[in-house]
């Protein structure tokens, strides 16, 4: 009996004690209880089951796998916990259950059953059921306990869940078949079976296979040499080791970890926005393998590295040694695991962040446990036991940590890169900036005083408004934005004269809806940071048109960083009364008349972070008392709008606007006398072109050094204020159910983050998923080993140990390797020299000379899959190791790491979903170093059967299709691959022979046949004839090129044996 | 010695793509391989019940059609014209909204036998409504443009997951080996990219082939040696390496596929650029399509390959009308003019191949299916605004042969063509239909991954089964 079947029926005999122990329960009750009781039992039995049965739990059942609406029948706890619209029935109350209305077809609920099934309770079973739920709604099903799909006590026992037991290799009838601890477990198997295995490769062969294998390439010619000639009884263990310990290994296994971890160069968002640090996320993972970094640290890195890279700034890391800010920067960097995946969002905000987070917990659980989490996204895992608390659980921690944003449609620029270097010198280097800009901007702003004494056409104050410069009768434009029904008016001209002397026209704001109205951007953002700001208005309500009645509505003028971004100040005028936001709360502070004129002057000073100053008119004074700046305004101010969102009635109030003004001095006075321009100079117009040409330099000055990078960044995560999730009922964000602590998979443990602690939880987080008391990252690694070893794991289905996964083939074998993996502090190298090195690893794929031809046949009925590992499994190369070994054939391939992919330069990103970004650089290097899109993949890659970027993947399907085959024929790949590889053999050798000797050790690791050196030669013959027939070119080289062609396209070459 | 192609693939013999190429090289066009072995992912496969279509023409136009100016005619929105409304959803945010009704520019008259409703908007396709099912209740889960033509593609506006082509060469394999399965002609990608006809977690020889329009419509098709002699001697040398390691490792059957795809890729090479090649299209024919001699390019081009393509019988071919650059597809928010522009590019060939494909026996055994990612408003911020925006909560598509009546409308909106009335048929009923006209049943057709049985429908999806015949 399979394990599945084993579990299938352990569940059936399970439901099956179940209700008996129902009934036995219903009995005992009969025991002890009146007959009332009875009759309860009675009128449920021959009443109500039989209609929960037939009519609800064909939707409602967990036998059925159906809980439509989140709700289930088959049990009391089912309806007492209800469905996502609560509770269904309220004991005593059946005009209060939204089952009776369900039942009824009434308003405002589903009809039930759907009305698409056709069917109806009769009258008679819904007067029943009403009467059942007035009697209390008496109900004697109960649940077993579960977790998520299953029942508790069985997902207990579930093989995965398992702490690692201690296994003794056991003993075997052919000890000469065993060369170390693996072999025991795999011929055991076989004996048991009555299958002999084939015998071991050539040396050639497994060269070939293990050096694939471990880098990805073919052996060169040196190194067959080398090995070949090696006749010590530790041949192989120098090789291995050689392998791994070079730096192609790590490009070969890092590569595969990237295929786990989703890795791409692109966001993948709608505009897939590049995301140029990702590639030092690959280039981490490369370091970490080639450094042998112990696979449980390798993990918790992933998951918290910031924090570890916190701590050692924290022991002292502010003398700045290198080694040790190195390895902080490696740390930070290593959360790219995280942050790596497919995006959503346009912008940094939250909209579409669950859809991230799907990503990163199913990635997680895939990964790392080999449990699909994702799934209890919607509702409970359908068969794992896996809870929506687990995962809303797991979504807390990842809401409580601050991610990256790679840029999107909407924001088009990266923010939120966690720096690689330590917080004390991010500040350092970012004061320094600050206070370098700071002095910028008082030069420029000196300058622009300086100007403005000089320009009789400049009419603001410190910083131009230019309403005076503005067209009458049209709406104001440039410098000012205008929406709705605006005008610049002669009538609009204030008769105030003391700031700006004697004008023209003002602008009027009709009014239109609240979002309408006037904006201005300052040129220079004002900041208020040790000197106080000022900022002056005149305004006016007009009555409405005909003169007849006072208007109605309001509007706002608006002081602040951007729009509505960062406010500073917020007032509100209606036709009779002009109001202040304070704390949130309009605040009226004075009253005013229509058709008057008023004159605004407001100090915002930087001590207190208050600001206060005066309303004006003839006649007419109020005062603007101290008002507390808003604590949430970042001290920018470099944006006034006049908008229609007020406080009083609704509706926009028509008004008039002149004089705006913002300044670091402070204005004249009300009252004083009337400002004179200064007249045009020949004189001044030279200090004005002077002066431009300084405030010009200066900004490119600014500039500069505001976008210098100042330090290096990730793509990673950092910490974020800790908050629990909330529970999204169906996966969606606005059905909000009830808060779930932050915490680890309830079967594994169920750990809690400590709430008082202040962090997201991701440390504990690292810590549970690879702690040895919980077996399931050790088991998911070493069976993903075993599969990139084998093409197949133990277990077949590497990213799923939970139900509906396979089983092991070798149960033990894989509990050995776990087990002896930690004792060995999961040491990688280790392990992966166990398996090239065992006996298995070493079978021949298949010979037909020196196998009992008998007993090949057995083995193939008996086990056609080649579970039992009697032999070992051809593989065709996948796409980076085909190219990588193509290119190092015909010595192209660029060995060192490349640099950062040439991305357009951050400044000209205006992706959109309409215009997104796409890319392809030509390249020499590794295969894993290609630039990866998510939405548009790379064309030789996808071709090949490469890894999906946009999702975990575990195993690599390979396909054999035509389109491959005329990539083989005709790409300019192979063609100058082939070309090159044939120029150099005809370099360097002279004959025929050694020429083809050369090649097929170049290309096939082993010397050819007389027979295959005779067609070799054969097809050369005719080859070159033809060639030279129609005479183009060089035929010696075109004939051996097209050699190399066939040996390079051929089984031979691209199956692994 | 053999010294051409004909002896090299005739002598080769094996299997039955040689043979089918022996036939290919005597001059017949249709070059059917039988199923050949159950380890070739695209070998053709019996569905689960006999259908109706033996492939799928899948027509998307990007950037969201307006429902109420082509195919769903709303008398009551000309007379409400400015009359202010309340609107639940405003720019993929739900509220009460005032809003103005605005009408469409062009009138609508009823064509054919049943008397369809069209707009002036597609004068020839309205001579084409008695075979056309249109849907005017569509409704799909998104209103951005990428997520809903990933809805429109995959079954999900979310997560990556296979296209629907993919689906179906997964589900049935595809009868002729010398073109791929899945073949989307488009000359721009739409939005989402190329996850519109991803294979995601299915084996990647189900996913699409991106064709664009132009002399090269499939890559590393020319062959790069002096002549196909010589290209045939180099084929023949590596068959017989291949064969020799084919003899010594009788128990990985994919060495065998790999030798037999060098026949097929072989065969591709002669008859993919065939496929291609109009010149042997009559005058009456290019006129139909709108086509002018030589043009290689144009969604009448995409139309005429598309039938070349299904005779030669590629089981999925996707026209995309335009791409993703809003500036030139439908998303007129600016201006609903652009709609004429659009149509004028498409009527005439989608009409052309229509008759194109009824003329010559074709269509009930190929759907048709027309879509886009929804339409657009009825209504907007003030009445002579002249863009409409997004909405996916009604909008119209339509379906054509392959087992789904003529002449029928199904579905209707509410009376200015906001929501559905009655006759609802969501992304995922779309695809179940789809596929049930293909002959395959979309809870059935599965795909185990990462320990779940994953469906182009999810867990939705109901087959329309009153469109059917």
């Amino acid at each position: 009996m399979s394990k599945r079947f084993q579990s299938i029926f352990v569940s059936r005999f399970l439901l099956a004690l179940g209700l008996l122990a129902s009934h036995f329960c219903l009995v005992r009750c009969l025991g002890q209880d009146s007959e009332a009781s009875l009759r309860e039992a009675d009128f449920f039995e021959s009443r109500i089951r039989p209609i929960l049965v037939e009519h609800c739990q064909e939707c409602h059942s967990l036998a059925t796998q159906k809980s439509s609406g989140g709700l289930l029948l088959d049990s009391r706890e089912g309806w007492h916990k209800g469905g996502d619209s609560g509770a269904v029935i309220v004991p005593n109350k059946p005009a209060e259950s939204l089952l009776v209305r369900a039942v009824r077809h009434g308003d405002g609920v589903s009809p039930m059953p759907p009305t698409d099934s056709g069917r109806r309770l009769s009258e008679s079973q819904v007067q029943d059921l009403e009467a059942w739920i007035l009697r209390g709604a008496y109900d004697p099903r109960q649940q077993a306990p579960r977790l998520g799909g299953m029942d508790a006590e069985q997902a207990r026992l579930w093989w995965a869940f398992q702490p690692i037991k201690s296994i003794e290799p056991p003993a075997v009838m052919h000890p000469e078949w065993v060369w170390n601890p693996i072999d025991r477990f795999i011929v055991a198997k076989l004996e048991a079976q009555r299958v002999d295995p084939v015998l071991p490769a050539s040396k050639q062969a497994w060269l070939r296979r293990v050096t694939l294998d471990l880098t990805g390439m073919v052996p060169t010619p040196e190194q067959i040499d080398v090995y070949m000639a090696d006749d010590t009884p530790n041949a192989n263990e120098t090789i291995v080791d050689r392998l791994l310990a070079s730096y192609e290994h790590a490009e070969r296994y890092g590569r595969h970890w990237l295929d786990v971890a989703r890795y791409a160069d692109t966001a993948g968002d709608g505009a897939d926005y590049p995301v140029r640090e990702a590639y030092k996320y690959r280039d981490w993972v490369i370091r970490a393998i080639h450094r042998n970094k112990p696979w449980d640290q390798f993990l918790r890195e992933q998951i918290a590295g910031d924090l570890y890279a916190q701590d050692l700034f924290k022991q002292g890391l502010g003398d700045g040694k290198t080694d040790a800010l190195e390895e902080y920067s490696d740390l930070v960097t290593a959360t790219g695991f995280l942050a790596i995946g497919k995006r959503y969002g346009y912008a940094p905000n939250t909209d579409f962040q669950h859809l991230d987070f799907a990503d990163v917990i199913d990635s997680i659980g895939r990964s790392v446990l080999g449990l699909s989490i994702g799934c209890a996204r919607c509702h409970d895992h359908k068969y794992d036991p896996i809870s929506m608390q687990d995962y809303y659980g797991l979504y807390g921690i990842l809401q409580s940590t601050r991610w990256a944003f790679p840029g999107g449609e909407e924001h088009k620029r990266p923010a939120n890169f966690p720096p690689l270097l330590p917080p004390q010198q991010v500040r350092q280097l970012e004061e320094q900036r600050d206070s370098q800009l700071r002095e910028l901007d008082a030069s420029i702003q000196a300058a622009q005083v300086q100007r403005s004494k000089l320009d009789p056409s400049f009419h603001a104050g410190g910083i131009d408004l230019d309403l005076e410069a503005q067209e009458i009768g049209k709406p104001p434009s440039k410098a000012w934005l205008s929406a709705g029904p605006n005008q610049v008016t002669a009538e609009s001209q204030s008769p105030f004269e003391h700031i700006f002397g004697q004008g023209s026209r003002g602008v009027r704001i009709g009014s239109g809806t609240p979002h309408e109205g006037v904006r201005y951007v300052f040129a220079q953002k004002a900041k208020l940071i040790d000197k106080p700001l000022f900022f002056t208005i005149d305004f006016r309500i007009p009555k409405s048109a005909d003169g007849s009645q006072d208007p109605d509505g309001s509007c706002r003028l608006y002081l602040g960083r951007g729009v509505i971004e960062s406010t500073a100040i917020e007032c509100s005028i209606t036709k009779n009364q002009f109001a202040i936001k304070d704390a949130g709360q309009w605040k009226v502070i004075g009253s005013l008349e229509t058709d008057k004129w008023y004159h605004l002057q407001l100090k915002l000073d930087p001590g207190d972070m208050t600001y206060s100053g005066g309303i004006y008119g003839l006649e007419f004074y109020a005062q603007v008392p101290k008002v507390a700046l808003p604590t949430n305004w970042d001290r920018i101010a470099d944006t006034f709008i006049c908008d229609g969102f007020g406080h009083g009635s609704s509706g926009v109030i028509t008004r008039e606007l002149d004089n705006v003004g913002l300044d670091t001095e402070a204005f004249a006075p009300f009252g004083s006398a009337p400002f004179v321009r200064p007249s045009k100079t020949p004189a001044g117009q030279e200090a004005i072109a002077s002066l431009d040409q300084q405030i010009k330099a200066l900004e490119s000055q600014r500039a500069n050094i505001a976008t210098q990078v100042l330090y290096p960044v990730a793509y990673g995560v950092g910490e974020a204020e800790s908050v629990d999730a909330r529970i999204q009922l169906r996966g969606e964000p606005s059905k909000l159910d009830q808060e779930v602590p932050r915490g680890y998979l309830a079967v594994l443990g169920g750990h809690r983050v400590d709430p008082t602690g202040g962090q997201s939880g991701r440390r504990d987080l690292a810590q549970w998923l690879t702690d040895s008391s919980r077996p399931l990252a050790a088991r998911v690694f070493v069976n993903r080993l075993w599969h990139w070893h084998f093409g197949k794991g133990l277990v077949s289905t590497t990213s799923d140990f939970g139900l509906r996964g396979s089983d092991p083939s070798h149960p033990e074998l894989l509990e050995y390797l776990a087990g002896r993996f930690m004792e060995s502090g999961w040491d990688v190298r280790a392990l992966h020299r166990l398996i090239v090195l065992s006996r298995t690893y070493h079978l021949a794929s298949y010979s037909s000379d020196s196998n009992d031809p008998l007993s090949a046949h057995k083995a193939l009925e008996l086990d056609p899959e080649n579970r039992l590992l009697w032999r070992h499994t051809k593989r065709p190369m996948d796409a980076e190791s085909l190219r990588d070994s193509i290119l190092s054939i015909c010595g192209l391939l660029d060995r060192n790491v490349p640099k950062e992919h040439p991305f357009p330069p951050v400044d000209s990103w205006g992706f959109t979903i309409h215009n997104p970004f796409h890319g392809v650089y030509d390249s020499m290097h590794r295969s894993v170093y290609l630039m990866q899109q998510r939405n548009r993949k790379n064309a030789y890659l996808s071709l090949f059967d490469g890894a999906d970027p946009n999702l975990s993947v575990d195993e690599r399907k390979p396909t054999t299709t035509p389109t491959q085959s005329l990539f083989l024929m005709n790409s300019p790949l192979v063609h100058r691959a082939s070309e090159s590889l044939a120029t150099r053999l005809i370099e360097s050798r002279q004959d025929q022979s050694s020429r083809l000797q050369e090649l097929y050790k170049i290309t096939l690791g082993r010397f050819p046949s007389d027979q295959e050196q005779q067609e070799c030669l054969d097809f050369m013959r005719v080859y070159s004839g033809q060639e030279a027939s129609i005479a183009l070119g060089d035929t010696e080289l075109k004939t051996w090129s097209a050699l190399c062609r066939v040996l390079m396209t051929s089984n031979s070459f691209l199956y692994i044996d | 010695m053999r010294n051409n192609r004909r002896d090299w693939i005739v002598g080769s013999g094996r299997g039955l793509a040689g043979i089918a190429f022996a036939g290919l090289l005597s001059g017949n066009d249709r070059a059917f391989c039988s199923a050949q072995e159950s380890s070739d992912p695209l070998a053709p496969r019996p569905g689960h019940h006999a259908p109706k279509a033996d492939r799928i023409v899948f027509i998307y136009s990007t950037g969201g059609v307006s429902h109420v100016d082509t195919w769903d005619y709303k008398p009551k929105l000309y007379q409400d014209h400015g009359n202010k409304i309340t609107a639940t959803r405003w720019l993929n945010k739900p509220g009460a909204f005032e809003r103005y009704l605005i009408k469409p520019r062009w009138t609508f008259s009823q064509h054919g036998r049943s008397g369809t409703w069209v707009s002036a908007l597609f004068p020839n396709l309205a001579t084409c409504v008695d075979d056309l099912c249109v849907l005017n209740a569509m409704v799909c889960d998104s209103d951005g443009h990428d997520k809903g033509t990933l809805a429109a593609h995959t079954g999900s506006a979310q997560f990556a997951r296979p296209s629907h082509g993919a689906w179906v060469s997964y589900g049935l394999g595809t009868v002729n080996q010398n073109l791929p399965s899945f073949v989307v002609l488009a000359p721009n990608p739409p939005y989402a990219g190329a996850q519109c006809w991803g294979s995601d977690f299915l084996p990647g020889c189900h996913q699409g082939t991106h064709v664009i329009p132009g002399d090269q419509p499939l890559a590393h098709l020319k062959p790069r040696v002096s002549n196909l002699a010589q290209q045939t001697l180099e084929l023949e040398l590596l068959e017989k390496f291949n064969a020799r390691a084919v003899r010594n490792s009788p128990l990985d059957p994919m060495l065998e596929a790999r030798m037999r795809s060098f026949q097929t890729a072989f065969g591709m090479q002669i008859q993919a650029p065939e496929a291609f090649d109009l010149t042997s299209e009559t005058q009456a024919t290019l006129d139909m399509y709108g086509l002018e001699r030589g043009q290689t390019k144009g969604f009448g081009w995409q139309c005429l390959i598309a039938r070349r393509l299904a005779e030669r019988g590629v089981r999925f071919i996707e026209l995309i009308d335009t791409g993703s650059n809003s500036a030139e597809n439908w998303d007129s928010h600016g201006n609903m003019q652009d709609h004429e522009r659009l149509a004028k590019m498409i009527d005439r060939p989608i009409c052309g191949l229509l008759q194109d494909l009824k003329a010559r026996g074709m269509l009930e055994r190929t759907l048709v299916v027309w879509t886009t990612e929804f339409g657009r408003t009825p209504f907007h911020q003030t009445a002579d605004h002249p863009g409409r925006e997004h909405h996916n909560l009604v909008f119209s598509s339509w379906m054509a042969g392959g087992g789904v009546k003529g002449g029928v409308v199904y579905g209707e909106s509410d009376e200015y063509g906001i929501e559905p009335a009655v006759g609802q048929v969501h992304t995922h009923d779309l695809h179940a239909t789809m596929l049930h006209c293909a002959g395959l049943d979309h809870e059935r057709l599965t795909y185990r991954h990462a320990g779940r049985d994953y469906r182009l429908t999810d867990v939705a999806g109901r087959v329309v089964q009153e469109v059917l015949l």
